[in-house]
C-alpha cells in the first residue's frame, strides 16, 4: 500500500530529524523529503499513476505528510537556532563589573569650586560680577579708602611695594572704588579674587583670595547688611540654625564695622582646637561705608548709605572641606587637588 | 596687649565672672584672644602647711623628714630635699592624689623603707613664674590647711586682648576700666596722686618743633636709690602683663604705661650735658639706641637731645649712654605729647616698635601727660626715695589736637541702624563714655568727645559707639529690599564657568599658582617681556610678577613629577601683567599635558600624548566661540621649533600653542610637555545662533587626493577652498595625510572628500564634475597641488 509507504516516510522523518545535530544537516534532510528531487515532491509527481479515486485521498495524505514534516523541521530548526545563539552568548560573556574605557574627569580648584558657589549665591539676589587689577596705585589701595599715608591700619597690610605709589593690591576693596567711580548708585555689585600681603607661616600664604560685596542705595541699612550675610553663611555652610555672631571691630573704610563669627563647625560651638576653643570662628569683616568714601567718589552720604563686605575664601574652603593646612591650597599637589574631582 | 583681670579689677570691678567679662568685652569691640590664669590649673588638693619638725632621713642624708601640719589631726609625713627647709615654715602641700603642672602626680613614695605622704613645692611645681630656688615660703600669718589657688589668687587671668587700631586709649589698664565702666553703667573717675614737688627742674628744656611735639614735660628726681628691689606686687603685674624686669626707675615707667596708656623715658641727670632740645634731626647725627644698634638719622625724625648728642628718637627709643643703671642717683623724667604722624614715621622707617611708639602712634591722651608723670614720681620717690623738683612744662596750647562738636540725630541713627532707640538710653550712654553733651533737643545731640578718643569725629563715629553698647547681636535683622536692578547678563557671554569646564570634562586639573614668580622663570619662558619687580618680595623666588602662566604650570609638573605623579593635564586662569596700568593686566588661560593619553587601564593601549590631543581640548574650548582661530607655525623661547603655533584669532595673534622646547625641558628636568596659552578676552563672546534652512535632496560627495609639497600648511589649502565660496559647497572633509612610499621626498598626499548639496534638487553629474575641477584648477595654480 501507498498509504503504507507514507506512514513509513513519516517515521523516517521523524527518526532522522531527532538525529540532526546542525542546521547544515538539517537542510540536506528538508532537501531529501521536500526538495525538488526528495521522496514526497517525487511521489506527488507520480500521483496521476493513480487511478481518479485513489489520486486526490493519495494526495491529501501525502501534503498531511508534507505539513507535518514541515513543522517537525521548522522545530527542530528553530531549537538548532537557540543553541547556536546560546553558544554566541556564552562565547561573548563580558565581566561587567570591570570598568569603562574612559579618560579621567579633570576638576576645579577648591578655592574656585568655593568662589562659585559663594558668587552664584550673590547672583541670585541681584548682584553684579565686577573685576579690578591685582597691581593697584596708593590711591584706590589706601587712600581713597580712608587709610592715609601714616593711619596706623596701615600697618595692618603689610604691604608689597612695585614702587612708591605702586602696591599689590592688599584687599579686594580697591575694586569698590573703581565701580564706584564709574557707576551711579543705587550699585549692588560683588567681586573676587587675588589679594596679597607681606606674610608667610604655618596659617599664612603671601597670597590669598577674597570676596567682596557692596551695595548702595538710599535705603540700605545694618540690619539688612546682618540679614544677608547670616543667610549667605547659613547657605554656604547649609545649616538653617547655623548660629552667627556680630561684632564690633575696625575698618578704615567703614562706620560703623563689624566682624562676623560663626558657631564652630568642627564642634558645633563646644570648643575645640580650631575655634581655638572658644566656639566661634571668624569668618568675615563688614561695616557701613564710611562717609570719606563715598565722599572720595563724590557720592553724597546724607541720601545713600554702602554697605560692605569682605570674605577670605580660603577661610570658608577649608571650613567647609576640613582642609586642615592653608599651604595645600598653593601646592597644586594632585593627590590634595583630585580630591575635590 | 595682655591685661591682668585682677589689676583690671582694681580700676573697675563689675559683679560679673572673669569669663563672662572678658566675653563682654569681645561683644563690645576689644577683642580678647585668650584668658589664661597666671597659674596653669590643678587636679586635687593643694593647701598650705607648716614644718612642725623635721630630721635628716636616717639612709638618704640629703633629704629631710618633715612633720607636716596641713590644719588635720593627723600630721603628714614628707620627704624634702630642699635646702631652704625650717622649722615653723609655712610651706604649699600637694596631698597624695593631687595632679600638678604637666601632670605631675602626687603619689605615695617610698624612700629607702621610708613612706612620704605628699610634696612641698616649690615654684616650677606648681606652675608659678620660676624666680626663687627651693621650696616657696609662705608669710607667718597665711592660715594653716587654706586653700593655695584661693590664697594666692592663682585665679587671677592674663587677658590677651586684640586691640583694633582706633582705639588707642585702651590700650593701658585705666583705658579698659573706662570702657568696663561705660558698660556697666559704673562710676569712673580718674585718681589723684600727690607729690610733694621742690624747686625748679634741675635742667632746662626747648620745644623747636612744638607741632610734633605740643607737650613736653619734665621733672628732675634727685637722690634716689636704684639698688632697691621691685615690690612683689608691681614686679607680678610686670611680669604676668608680658614686661621683663630692669632696675626698679625703669619699672615704674614701664609700669605707669601699662596702668595709665602714658608712655614716659627716664634719664641719668648726670650724663646730661647743657640744656635739652624738643626738634628734628640735624644731618648726619647718629644715635646708638638702647638695644645696642646704631643708626644715621634722617632730618624728618624728631628727636630729643642736649648739648652734645641725640638722647633718643622722641617716643620710640632713648640712646645707651644716657640711661639710667643701678648706680644712678640723679635722674630726669620726661612725659610728652608726640603727634601721631611724626612717631608712626620714626619708628616705621627704621623698623623699630617698642610700646611706646606703639602708642604714640595709634594717639595717647593728652590729657594724661601730667598725671602719668605725677604717677611715676610717686612711685619713684616711694619705692627709691629721693626729692622730686616741680614740673617743667612746655605747651604749645594750639598745636594741640582741636576736639570739635558733633551733631547727631535721632534720625540718622534709625536710618543707618534701622532700629529706634531710647532717647534717655541714648544719653546715659554718651555720658558713661565721657561725651560732654553740648546741647540737645528732644532728638538730636551736639557733644564734644573726650581727649582720649581720637577715633569719634563724625556722627558715624557716634553711631557706632551706640550700636556697640547697645550690642551688635541685639541689633535688627532685616531683608534687602533695594533700589537696586536685577544684575543683566548677555547670552553672548561665555561664562568663566563654562570655559573651566570644558577642559574639566577632558580631564583637566586646574590649579592656582602665585602671581610672583623667580627671575629665572621670567628669563626662561618670557624673557622679552617687561619684568615687573617687587621691592620687597617674600624671597627671590617670588620676586617678579608673572607675565605668563607657563612657569607656573610648569612649576606644577616638575613638583607633581617628583612625587611620581607623571600623567598630568593641568590648567589655570588668571592675570598677568605687562605693566602695572589696568589695562596691563589681562587675564591668560594656559593649559599643559604631559604623560599618557590614557591613564594605565585594562581597555586601553598606553600610548604619549602629543601635539594633536591638547590642539583637540584647545580647539573643542574654542568652538564655544564660534570665531574662526587659525593656527600659523611660529617661534615662541620656550617652545619647540617645528612643534610651535601662533593662536590667530580676526588677525591677531591670542596666543601660544607648542610642544615645551628641548633647552627648556632639560634645564628644569621635565619631560616631554605640550601647552597652550590663550589670552581670556578672545574667548569672552559666543555666536547667537541664527537658523539656516537645510536641504532635503541628496547630498553628493566627492573624494581626490592630491600631491603637493610637504611644506603647504593644509588648514590654508582647506581654508582656501572655503574661501572660493561655490554654489552648493556643503563642507570639506580632511580623511587622509599620507607621506612615504609612492609619494615623492619632499612631497604629500591628501586625501579630501567635496561635499556639494543644492536646495532645490539632486546635482547632477555634469554639476559636480564643473565644481571639484573648479576646486582642482585652484588648487593647481594655488599650490601646484595635482591629482594624484
Amino acid at each position: 500500500m501507498v498509504s503504507d509507504l507514507i506512514d513509513a516516510i513519516l517515521d523516517r522523518a521523524k527518526t532522522s530529524i531527532e538525529k540532526i545535530q546542525n542546521l547544515q544537516e538539517l537542510e540536506d534532510l528538508r532537501v531529501s523529503f521536500l526538495g525538488k528531487k526528495g521522496e514526497l515532491t517525487f511521489l506527488l509527481k507520480n500521483l496521476g499513476k493513480l487511478s481518479k479515486e485513489q489520486r486526490p485521498q493519495m494526495g491529501g495524505a501525502i501534503n498531511q505528510v508534507k505539513v507535518n514534516i514541515q513543522t517537525l523541521l521548522t522545530d527542530k530548526k528553530n531549537y538548532l537556532e537557540l543553541i547556536v545563539l546560546e553558544k554566541r552568548l556564552l562565547a561573548e560573556k563580558i565581566d561587567v563589573s570591570l570598568p569603562g574605557r574612559h579618560v579621567e574627569m579633570g576638576g576645579l580648584h577648591p578655592i574656585t569650586i568655593t568662589l562659585n558657589r559663594i558668587q552664584s549665591l550673590f547672583i541670585k539676589n541681584g548682584f553684579e560680577i565686577v573685576t579690578g587689577p591685582e597691581i593697584e596705585d596708593d590711591f584706590h589701595n589706601f587712600t581713597a579708602l580712608n587709610i592715609p599715608k601714616h593711619h596706623p591700619a596701615r600697618t595692618m597690610h603689610d604691604t608689597f611695594y612695585i614702587d612708591k605709589k605702586t602696591v599689590l593690591r592688599t584687599h579686594t576693596s580697591p575694586v569698590q572704588i573703581r565701580t564706584l567711580e564709574n557707576q551711579n548708585p543705587p550699585v549692588r555689585i560683588i567681586t573676587s579674587g587675588r589679594v596679597y600681603r607681606f606674610d608667610s607661616d604655618i596659617t599664612h600664604t603671601p597670597m590669598f583670595h577674597q570676596i567682596e560685596g557692596l551695595i548702595v542705595d538710599k535705603y540700605a541699612n545694618f540690619a539688612q547688611l546682618k540679614g544677608l550675610l547670616i543667610d549667605l553663611l547659613r547657605t554656604y555652610f547649609e545649616k538653617e540654625v547655623l548660629k552667627v555672631r556680630f561684632r564690633p571691630s575696625y575698618f578704615p573704610f567703614t562706620e560703623p564695622s563689624a566682624e562676623a563669627d560663626i558657631e564652630c563647625v568642627m564642634c558645633s560651638g563646644k570648643g575645640c582646637r580650631v575655634c581655638k576653643k572658644t566656639g566661634w570662628l571668624e569668618v568675615l569683616g563688614c561695616g557701613v561705608v564710611h562717609p570719606n568714601v563715598l565722599s572720595s567718589v563724590n557720592i553724597d552720604s546724607e541720601v545713600y548709605t554702602g554697605l560692605a563686605f569682605g570674605i577670605g575664601i580660603e577661610r570658608l574652603s577649608m571650613l567647609r572641606y576640613s582642609v586642615n593646612d592653608l599651604r595645600l591650597f598653593f601646592e597644586n599637589d594632585n593627590r590634595f587637588l583630585r580630591q575635590f574631582r | 596687649m595682655n591685661i591682668l583681670s585682677n589689676w583690671l579689677r582694681e580700676w573697675a570691678n563689675p559683679n560679673v565672672t572673669d569669663r563672662i567679662l572678658v566675653e563682654h568685652l569681645t561683644m563690645v569691640g576689644l577683642e580678647v584672644d585668650s584668658i589664661t590664669p597666671i597659674v596653669p590649673a590643678f587636679k586635687g588638693v593643694v593647701v598650705v602647711g607648716q614644718i612642725i619638725s623635721y630630721d635628716k632621713h636616717p639612709y638618704a642624708d640629703k633629704f629631710n623628714l618633715c612633720q607636716v601640719d596641713v590644719g588635720e589631726e593627723k600630721k603628714l609625713q614628707i620627704i624634702c630635699g630642699a635646702k631652704n627647709i625650717r622649722l615653723g615654715l609655712k610651706v604649699i602641700v600637694a596631698m597624695v592624689g593631687s595632679q600638678l603642672l604637666n601632670g605631675l602626680e602626687v603619689k605615695i613614695v617610698n624612700l629607702q623603707g621610708v613612706k612620704s605622704f605628699g610634696l612641698i613645692c616649690s615654684e616650677s611645681e606648681l606652675g608659678m613664674s620660676d624666680l626663687s630656688q627651693g621650696i616657696v615660703e609662705l608669710e607667718d600669718n597665711t592660715p594653716i590647711g587654706k586653700d593655695i589657688r584661693e590664697h594666692l589668687n592663682f585665679d587671677n587671668y592674663i587677658i590677651e586682648l586684640n586691640i583694633t587700631p582706633n582705639r588707642g586709649d585702651c590700650f593701658s589698664v585705666l583705658g579698659i576700666a573706662r570702657e568696663v565702666s561705660a558698660n556697666y553703667n559704673l562710676a569712673f573717675n580718674l585718681p589723684v596722686f600727690e607729690v610733694l614737688a621742690q624747686g625748679d627742674c634741675a635742667i632746662s628744656t626747648t620745644v623747636v618743633d612744638t607741632k610734633s611735639c605740643p607737650k613736653y614735660l619734665t621733672r628732675s628726681i634727685e637722690n634716689i636709690d636704684n639698688t632697691v628691689k621691685t615690690p612683689k606686687w608691681m614686679a607680678d603685674k610686670l611680669v604676668y602683663s608680658g614686661q621683663q624686669l630692669h632696675t626698679p626707675v625703669v619699672d615704674i615707667i614701664n609700669f605707669v604705661l601699662l596702668e595709665l596708656g602714658q608712655p614716659m623715658h627716664v634719664f641719668d641727670l648726670s650724663k646730661l650735658k647743657g640744656n635739652i632740645e624738643v626738634r628734628m634731626a640735624k644731618r648726619d647725627e647718629h644715635i646708638e639706641l638702647l638695644n645696642g644698634t646704631t643708626i644715621k638719622l634722617k632730618e624728618d625724625i624728631l628727636v630729643v637731645a642736649d648739648s652734645n648728642l641725640v638722647l633718643s628718637i622722641a617716643g620710640v627709643m632713648g640712646n645707651m649712654s644716657s640711661s639710667t643703671q643701678n648706680n644712678s642717683t640723679n635722674i630726669l623724667l620726661e612725659s610728652a605729647f608726640f603727634e601721631l604722624v611724626s612717631i608712626s614715621g620714626n619708628s616705621r622707617s627704621y623698623g623699630l616698635h617698642t610700646d611706646s611708639s606703639l602708642r604714640f602712634e595709634r594717639g595717647v591722651d593728652f590729657n594724661m601727660t601730667e598725671l602719668a608723670m605725677n604717677r611715676a614720681t610717686q612711685l619713684i620717690v616711694k619705692i627709691c626715695g629721693g626729692r622730686a623738683s616741680k614740673i617743667s612744662a612746655c605747651i604749645d596750647k594750639s598745636a594741640l589736637p582741636k576736639l570739635k562738636p558733633i551733631t547727631i540725630n535721632q534720625e540718622k541713627i534709625k536710618k543707618i541702624l534701622g532700629l529706634e532707640l531710647d532717647v534717655k538710653w541714648i544719653e546715659q550712654k554718651f555720658t558713661n563714655l565721657g561725651f560732654k553733651i553740648l546741647q540737645q533737643t528732644n532728638n538730636s545731640w551736639t557733644i564734644i568727645p573726650p581727649s582720649f578718643r581720637f577715633d569719634i569725629r563724625i556722627p558715624a563715629d557716634l553711631i557706632e559707639e551706640l550700636a556697640r553698647l547697645y550690642g551688635y547681636d541685639k541689633l535688627p535683622v532685616q531683608k534687602l529690599s533695594l533700589e537696586a536692578n536685577i544684575n543683566y547678563t548677555s547670552e553672548a557671554d561665555i561664562n568663566q564657568y563654562d570655559i573651566t569646564q570644558s577642559l574639566v570634562n577632558r580631564g583637566y586639573q586646574e590649579i592656582i599658582t602665585y602671581s610672583f614668580i623667580s627671575e629665572k622663570y621670567h628669563n626662561l619662558i618670557n624673557p622679552d617681556a617687561r619684568k615687573i619687580r617687587l621691592l620687597n618680595p617674600i624671597s627671590v623666588d617670588m620676586s617678579i610678577m608673572r607675565s605668563s602662566l607657563i612657569p607656573g604650570l610648569l612649576q606644577t609638573v616638575e613638583s607633581n613629577q617628583r612625587r611620581k605623579h607623571t600623567d598630568a593635564r593641568f590648567f589655570e586662569i588668571g592675570l598677568c601683567f605687562d605693566g602695572i596700568e589696568v589695562d596691563e593686566q589681562s587675564n591668560k588661560l594656559a593649559a599643559i599635558v604631559t604623560g599618557n593619553r590614557f591613564s594605565a587601564q585594562w581597555a586601553a593601549n598606553l600610548q604619549s600624548l602629543d601635539f594633536f590631543d591638547i590642539k583637540a581640548d584647545l580647539e573643542s574650548l574654542l568652538m564655544l566661540t564660534g570665531s574662526e582661530f587659525y593656527f600659523e607655525s611660529g617661534q615662541h623661547v620656550a617652545l619647540q621649533k617645528g612643534q610651535t603655533a601662533q593662536i590667530i584669532l580676526n588677525g591677531e595673534q591670542v596666543g601660544w600653542i607648542g610642544a615645551l622646547s628641548p633647552m627648556v625641558q632639560k634645564q628644569l628636568s621635565l619631560p616631554n610637555c605640550y601647552l597652550f596659552e590663550i589670552d581670556l578676552a578672545s574667548i569672552k563672546l559666543r555666536n547667537i545662533i541664527k537658523y539656516k534652512a537645510f536641504s532635503s535632496y541628496q547630498q553628493s560627495r566627492r573624494d581626490i587626493a592630491l600631491v603637493l609639497d610637504e611644506v603647504v600648511p593644509i588648514a590654508k589649502l582647506i581654508q582656501s577652498v572655503k574661501a572660493m565660496q561655490q554654489q552648493y559647497f556643503i563642507d570639506i572633509i580632511l580623511f587622509d595625510v599620507y607621506i612615504g612610499e609612492g609619494i615623492k621626498l619632499g612631497k604629500k598626499s591628501v586625501a579630501l572628500s567635496l561635499i556639494y548639496q543644492s536646495l532645490e534638487g539632486t546635482l547632477t553629474e555634469g554639476e559636480l564634475n564643473t565644481k571639484v575641477d573648479e576646486v582642482l584648477a585652484l588648487m593647481y595654480t594655488q599650490y601646484s597641488a595635482i591629482l594624484r
